[in-house]
């Protein structure tokens, strides 16, 4: 398993816009991706449980994957979440 | 009458059409084959995606784009893996029919959401509902309400409109909406102000306050609605929704034109904003810069001071979404012990108003607080006409320690090569009657002055608007805030400092003639007022201003000075 962590930086939060980004993006990943936010684990392809995280802005969250291309995985999420999820 | 929430301005009258949702009721039942339930499961699972899809098309084609994306995130919901997930799970391991399966699964995410503690959050909680009924609706193959074949003059009464039900609506034929629950910033709102329908949301129980065919008139902007008023009810509102529609329609004649008067007096119009989003819709209403961008939001609900580069990118895109050719007038951060922001720790003060706050606050936490602000102020004046404005100044030496820490951030700067603009404009909020009475020495040592009405008529006064009791004392138009107006206006413009206002005064049709008359370089308002200002403007000739102006300042009282302006205000 990899991760990392990251600052979440968009003004209203993983609201639906920027976490359907998200959530679309690691989609075609094979490995697992989770986001770890407030000692709560939640699936990073769930657009869903993205939203019902709650995760405003400034909140500091890590990124875990597990899988078989879990490091390209990691680094795409790490990515989007840079370019601002689109907004 | 009932009263709600004013969403959509705007006088609607018509006859009401209530929309219920179908009915969805089902049988709870134990299946045997759990394979073909999933199946069926699946089968209305991808008819609901293409629908969903097909109304995404048509909103972005008859509504607009942000409209569109709403229905586009319905869509990943229902593709969402662990909702699908858990829904084609309770089938399988549970034998449960899909429809029950469905239910279970989305109420427990619109829990979920309605139970989080922010607005922006809980608000997905409706789009939860929407896609379950949509869902249950395919499943049990129930018709939809036809919503595109509305009578002419509809008011439409729901219990919440949502966005599959704006979707299939043929908006042309309705002339209002009320609905049972939902705020300013709920989905009804805001596809209702899309679609420029009159709307009043929030109304306790309409549904069955109200029946088919009845008469209906309703305020969108005074959140006012009666159901089969009088006829002069009637009447009045009809000519209310007249005189609304000829305003709205004449505005737009507004657009892409220059401020000015009658007699060719330039003047600029710029718009208050208080995040970065908002400089968007300050473009769209026309608006000539940013007289005002409030940096408080940045520094509020969070755990910490909001990062330099934070700070930079929220300054750099309000400058990009401008242009390189806009003022954007930035003020730094305003706050105080009134406001709660726990990680500054600031204590509890007896006079909030009058104690450790804005700039105070602000010179006594440069390292932390101070110095990251200015250094990303700088750094985002690369990518436009970024102007740093000082708040609650009330003497010179704050504002030259201003002055001199952004001298020194620039020689910080120079020396990493970091690119800024070296004129960079640095003024001060004129709001302290102390900083009025030092205007003269404030324009040697300021490039711009924005008058800030709002606290500028409490400190004048000695008067909290909040406090019903002193209430009556909160007015711009006393003599002595009119006076002191003036006067910051001329010695600020003969020291040759820009002056502007951003308080709610600069939008007050009555007080126009006035601050045109004072000479007055820079109106700052709302974005959603700045077609009523230029318009208010264009009204007047600098001699009309000019002797309006003398006049009012030859009056004593507040009530005279209002009567007054009241009487010569122009159409």
């Amino acid at each position: 398993m990899v991760s990392q962590k990251i600052t979440i930086n968009n003004p209203q939060g993983l609201h639906m816009r920027p976490a359907g980004v998200f959530a679309k993006g690691v989609a075609q990943y094979q490995s697992d991706v989770n986001i770890v936010f407030n000692g709560k684990t939640t699936n990073g392809k769930s657009l869903l449980n993205i939203i019902g995280a709650c995760i405003k802005c400034g909140s500091e969250i890590e990124i875990q994957c597990d899988g078989p291309d879990e490091e390209e995985a990691l680094a795409k999420a790490i990515e989007l979440i840079e370019s601002g999820l689109g907004e | 009458m009932y009263n709600g929430i004013g969403a959509s301005a705007g006088i609607g009258i018509g006859s009401v059409v209530i929309v219920k949702e179908p009915n969805l009721d089902y049988q709870r039942v134990t299946i045997k084959d759990a394979s073909a339930e999933e199946s069926r499961f699946q089968a209305a699972l991808n008819a609901t995606i293409a629908k969903t899809q097909a109304m995404a098309e048509d909103m972005r084609k008859r509504v607009g784009e942000k409209e569109a994306e709403i229905l586009e995130g319905h869509m990943l919901l229902l593709m969402d893996p662990e909702m699908t997930g858990q829904i084609v799970n309770s089938i399988k391991e549970n034998l449960m029919n899909a429809e029950a399966a469905v239910e279970q699964t989305c109420n427990m995410y619109r829990d979920m959401f309605a139970s989080l503690d922010d607005e922006m959050f809980q608000q997905r909680a409706t789009d939860v509902n929407d896609i379950k009924t949509r869902l249950l609706k395919d499943l049990l193959g129930v018709e939809e309400v036809d919503l595109g074949n509305l009578p002419e003059n509809t008011i439409l009464v729901a219990e919440d409109l949502t966005p599959s039900m704006t979707a299939s609506l043929n908006a042309e034929n309705v002339a209002g909406i009320l609905t049972e629950i939902g705020g300013r910033t709920s989905h009804s709102a805001i596809l209702a102000r899309a679609l420029e329908i009159p709307a009043v949301l929030s109304i306790p129980d309409i549904t069955n306050k109200v029946a088919g065919g009845d008469k209906v008139v309703l305020d969108g902007d005074k959140g006012v609605v009666y159901v089969n008023p009088d006829d002069s009810v009637v009447a009045e509102y009809t000519e209310k929704r007249r005189v609304f529609l000829e305003e709205k329609a004449a505005l737009q004649k507004f657009v892409g034109k220059p401020t000015e008067t009658a007699d060719g007096h330039r003047v600029e119009l710029c718009a208050n904003i208080g995040k970065p989003e908002d400089a968007k819709k300050v473009v769209e209403c026309d608006g000539e810069g940013i007289g005002l961008f409030r940096t408080e939001f940045l520094f509020m609900d969070r755990p910490q001071v909001p990062t330099e580069d934070e700070q930079f990118d929220a300054y750099k895109t309000v400058a990009e979404t401008l242009g390189a050719d806009k003022p954007v007038i930035i003020r730094t951060l305003d706050v105080g012990g009134d406001k709660e922001i726990p990680y500054l720790n600031l204590p509890k003060e007896e006079n909030p108003f009058l104690g450790y706050r804005a700039v105070r606050l602000c010179l006594n936490r440069e390292e932390d607080i101070y110095r990251p602000q200015l250094r990303a102020l700088l750094r985002a004046s690369a990518f436009g006409d970024i102007r740093i404005m000082v708040p609650m100044i009330t003497c010179v030496d704050e504002l030259r320690r201003v002055k001199q820490i952004l001298s020194e951030l620039m020689t910080e700067l120079d020396a990493k090569e970091i690119p800024y603009n070296k004129d960079i404009k640095v003024g001060i909020m004129v709001e302290t009657p102390a900083s009025m009475i030092m205007a003269d020495a404030f324009a040697a040592e300021a490039d711009f002055f924005s008058i800030g009405t709002n606290d500028l008529t409490g400190y004048t006064m000695c008067a909290d608007r909040g406090n019903p009791d002193v209430a009556y004392l909160y007015s711009a138009y006393n003599p002595a805030v009119i006076r002191s107006i003036e006067r910051t206006i001329k010695l600020g413009k003969e020291g040759g400092a820009i002056v502007g206002m951003c308080g709610e005064a600069a939008a007050d049709p009555l007080l126009a003639p006035l601050l045109l008359a004072f000479g007055m370089d820079e109106f700052s308002v709302s974005a959603t007022s700045i077609l009523t200002t230029r318009k208010v403007i264009s009204l007047w000739t600098m001699e009309e201003a000019k002797a309006v102006a003398e006049k009012a300042l030859t009056f004593v009282t507040e009530a005279e000075v209002k009567a007054y302006l009241e009487s010569v205000a122009k159409k």
